[in-house]
């Protein structure tokens, strides 16, 4: 082992950083205020926990709140390095460290220790030393063994991060991957709301889960920093073997080579045998003129054939509808109705964002190619958008048979249109805003990658923006001017989808000269040298 | 006719200048080289003149027109509404290859075919001619899989698949295998023996000798210090410049650059 070089290997990784920032004028100032920030966020997370633990012990069920605020942390760490990609982008891959004079195990250590000193990881170290040194503080166990579990935790988290993406990357690249996934985020979504009447039923059960769950690596933590007796040290050693076991599967999931799909022999013969007029060029040859069908033809192909965006395009019905029951869970039908008219918004969008908020981000050098047609340079854009649209779109009527067929309200064809007309609006005003955050704040992403999130600020921002509208204005309206979201208005919609229709329409306009004028910038961003 | 006319063209990245003053001439039916070292500005050069990058000052002249790239962001030179169809005219092997990496070798090709105005029944025919003679029949494969040659020569196809009349090539025989570079060279002699013009930037300076007639060198920043005609060398003739005698274009290529020569006594 040869710690010098590793060290050397983190360093870069933080001067790479460093790099990034300096070479775009004013980023300095904004990188040392990110950095304030997230230390001074470390420390409220710290008192925080520290809080948690004071709260904990007065109240005479130290073991419990801790079980709960470990257990949630854990959770929480696995979903957001998962299914939102914070704190997984390590700059160097195992391939890049291949350059350097380092041996297998140094390059595992040195890609692995690059991961958890990512600054997203110590948000959560933070708020487990916190409650660690809180329950210490208050009297309800050991401060080193608490410590000792902090640090021990924060490590299978981070190591059950990476063996749950690994295990979900490998699902992907498998063609039955998509519908694995789909069953195993609808088993995870539905699982909560089926198991908690059983336990309500059935204390029993209860008790037994929270018995099996002592064996797992929060409440193995929970038991180390309340405890001094014997039951700490079994709390100890069940993280340690976790983290062994993690370690473990960790290693041989990175010796084992991925799974490459081989194509059959008829498929090579159907291959072999050249067609040149697919499916994407004659829609768009129907749908649109000769000059700006072909590039339709070439985006529709280009992102339809994303590994990614076929799951999500997949999966964003299902999840649309959960999140649609899980809101109105409480609020009844006319709720159901209300949280429908936002959320069938998002599932225009849900799947598509990361093409139609970054248009350009997963073309790499082929950026320029669009500069070299001889067509109007902006063609690109608005070509581009067009085609997310579309493929958006194709999802719309899927979502609308569904709300006539499965929720549980008497069909209101006044309903389905209302449903009809918050969908295209969500549909238009989502992709204008794509155009701008394509046009102000691309980032540059991988085609391939199956997890993460590789969105700009901007980009989450619209983003994240967009499910919260869709999910809390309908909510806000049926509270405070039900009117609006009642079947006997159903007329409003139509001004509101040709609002939005509006917007596309000015922003295409707008942004067309735009992208023109800042192409040398896209370029740079989109190469990797921005 | 002139093919290509530069004049006066500067480029500036914020107060860097990549392309300082460059005014260049090259006729129809030339086979041109453009030369330069590392950094000289050579690419850049190439993307004012193919509409990638806006010229900061200067003019293009392509095939007798003003050429603003076909990008109408209202600077002054103009004339957008013509520049898409002198761009039919125009093929392009850029520096960075701009293939898109998930497709296949016949569905990009198709695609450039189609943009640059074929007809459907020219386009499967070019390619999978194009296809067959490049060697690029391996189905199944899309260009992410391609090897670094291979991309080469799908980028090659792509330049010439709509049969243009002035062809832009940066490094194009680099990674390339010699019977692939033999195909191409051959290409391009039919290519200027019929009048077209191909604008070839290399280092590699053997090949550049024995299949281009006139070479134009630049030093840093995109500075014009010799043009002129090369086919002397064929002929065992030599070329003078500032009182020396040059019987080769790397010599001449060397004197003007500026050779270097450093001792590094532990290499």
């Amino acid at each position: 082992m040869n710690p010098s070089l590793i060290a050397e290997l983190v360093r870069l990784r933080y001067k790479l950083m460093w790099a990034k920032t300096r070479s775009r004028n004013g980023r300095i100032a904004l990188f040392l205020a990110g950095y304030i920030l997230l230390v001074m966020l470390i420390a409220l997370l710290t008192s925080g926990g520290f809080g948690a633990a004071l709260v904990a012990v007065r109240s005479g069920k130290a073991e419990m709140v801790a079980r709960a605020v470990l257990g949630v942390l854990f959770l929480e760490g696995l979903i957001a390095t998962t299914i939102l990609g914070f704190g997984m982008n390590a700059i160097f891959s195992e391939t890049e460290l291949r350059r350097y004079p380092v041996n297998a195990t140094e390059r595992r250590v040195a890609r692995h220790l690059i991961g958890i000193v990512d600054p997203f990881w110590f948000l959560f170290l933070a708020l487990e030393v916190g409650l660690a040194v809180g329950l210490y503080a208050a009297g309800a166990g050991s401060f080193w063994l608490g410590f000792l579990a902090a640090l021990l935790l924060f490590l299978c988290n981070y190591l059950a991060a990476r063996v749950l993406a690994l295990i979900v990357d490998r699902v992907m690249q498998r063609k039955s991957g998509a519908f694995i996934l789909l069953a195993v985020i609808l088993s995870l979504s539905l699982g909560p709301s089926l198991l908690i009447p059983a336990f309500k039923e059935n204390p029993q059960l209860g008790r037994a889960t929270v018995n099996t769950l002592r064996y797992t690596p929060p409440f193995g933590a929970a038991a180390a920093m309340v405890r001094t007796d014997s039951g700490a040290v079994l709390g100890l050693g069940t993280v340690v073997w976790w983290g062994l076991g993690l370690g473990a599967a960790l290693v041989v999931l990175e010796r084992r080579p991925p799974h490459v799909r081989v194509a059959s022999q008829s498929a090579l013969a159907k291959s072999a045998a050249i067609t040149f007029d697919g499916p994407f060029d004659r829609l768009a040859a129907t749908l649109f003129d000769a000059e700006d069908a072909p590039l339709v033809a070439h985006w529709l192909r280009f992102y339809a054939r994303n590994n990614r965006f076929r799951t999500f395009h997949l999966l964003s019905l299902p999840l649309v509808a959960f999140m649609t029951f899980a809101v109105s869970a409480q609020s009844g039908a006319g709720g159901l109705f209300a949280t429908a008219l936002g959320t069938i918004g998002c599932v225009s969008f849900l799947a598509s964002s990361r093409i139609s908020l970054n248009l350009f981000g997963y073309v790499g050098g082929a950026f320029r190619r669009y500069f070299l047609l001889p067509t109007d340079p902006s063609a690109a854009l608005r070509t581009g958008s067009y085609a997310s649209l579309l493929l958006s779109a194709s999802i719309l009527p899927f979502a609308l048979l569904a709300w006539a067929v499965f929720a549980p309200v008497a069909f209101d064809p006044r309903k389905l249109f209302m449903l009809a007309g918050t969908g295209t609006t969500g549909l238009f005003v989502f992709h204008g805003l794509g155009l701008w955050v394509t046009l102000f704040n691309p980032r540059r992403g991988n085609y391939s990658s199956s997890l993460g999130n590789d969105l700009s600020l901007g980009g989450n921002i619209v983003l994240m923006g967009g499910v919260m509208t869709g999910i809390f204005l309908p909510k806000a309206l049926l509270r405070w001017a039900p009117a609006f979201v009642s079947a006997g208005n159903w007329w409003e919609v139509i001004p509101l989808a040709l609002a939005g229709i509006g917007f596309y329409v000015v922003s295409l306009k707008a942004a067309g000269p735009l992208f023109v004028a800042r192409r040398e910038k896209l370029l740079a961003v989109v190469e990797g040298r921005g | 006719m002139d093919a290509i006319r530069l004049t006066n063209l500067v480029k500036k990245y914020g107060p860097t200048v990549a392309v300082e003053n460059l005014s260049l001439t090259v006729r129809a039916g030339t086979m041109f080289g453009f030369l330069g070292p590392n950094g000289s500005g050579k690419s850049t050069t190439i993307g004012c003149m193919t509409g990638l990058l806006d010229p900061s000052s200067g003019e293009v002249e392509l095939l007798g027109q003003r050429f603003d790239g076909g990008n109408s962001s209202g600077n002054s030179s103009g004339n957008a509404a013509g520049n898409p169809a002198i761009k039919r005219r125009i093929g392009v092997m850029p520096e960075t290859l701009g293939l898109f990496e998930p497709l296949y070798a016949h569905e990009f090709l198709a695609f450039v075919g189609r943009m640059f105005g074929l007809d459907d029944a020219t386009t499967r025919k070019r390619v999978t001619e194009l296809l067959a003679a490049l060697d690029l029949t391996d189905p199944g494969k899309t260009l992410s899989e391609y090897s670094t040659g291979m991309r080469k020569r799908v980028a090659f196809a792509a330049a010439v698949i709509h049969s243009p009349e002035v062809l832009f090539l940066d490094e194009p025989f680099e990674s390339i295998d010699p019977a692939g570079v033999s195909l191409m060279k051959q290409w391009l002699r039919r290519f200027t023996e019929q009048g077209r013009t191909v604008f070839i930037t290399s280092h590699v300076l053997e090949t550049v000798e024995r299949i281009c007639t006139e070479v134009a060198i630049i030093t840093k920043p995109g500075k014009l210090v010799w043009q002129g005609d090369i086919t002397t060398f064929a002929n065992d003739g030599a070329i003078s410049y500032g009182g020396q005698e040059f019987k080769a274009l790397e010599p001449l290529f060397l004197h003007l650059t500026g050779e270097r020569y450093a001792d590094l006594n532990w290499l």
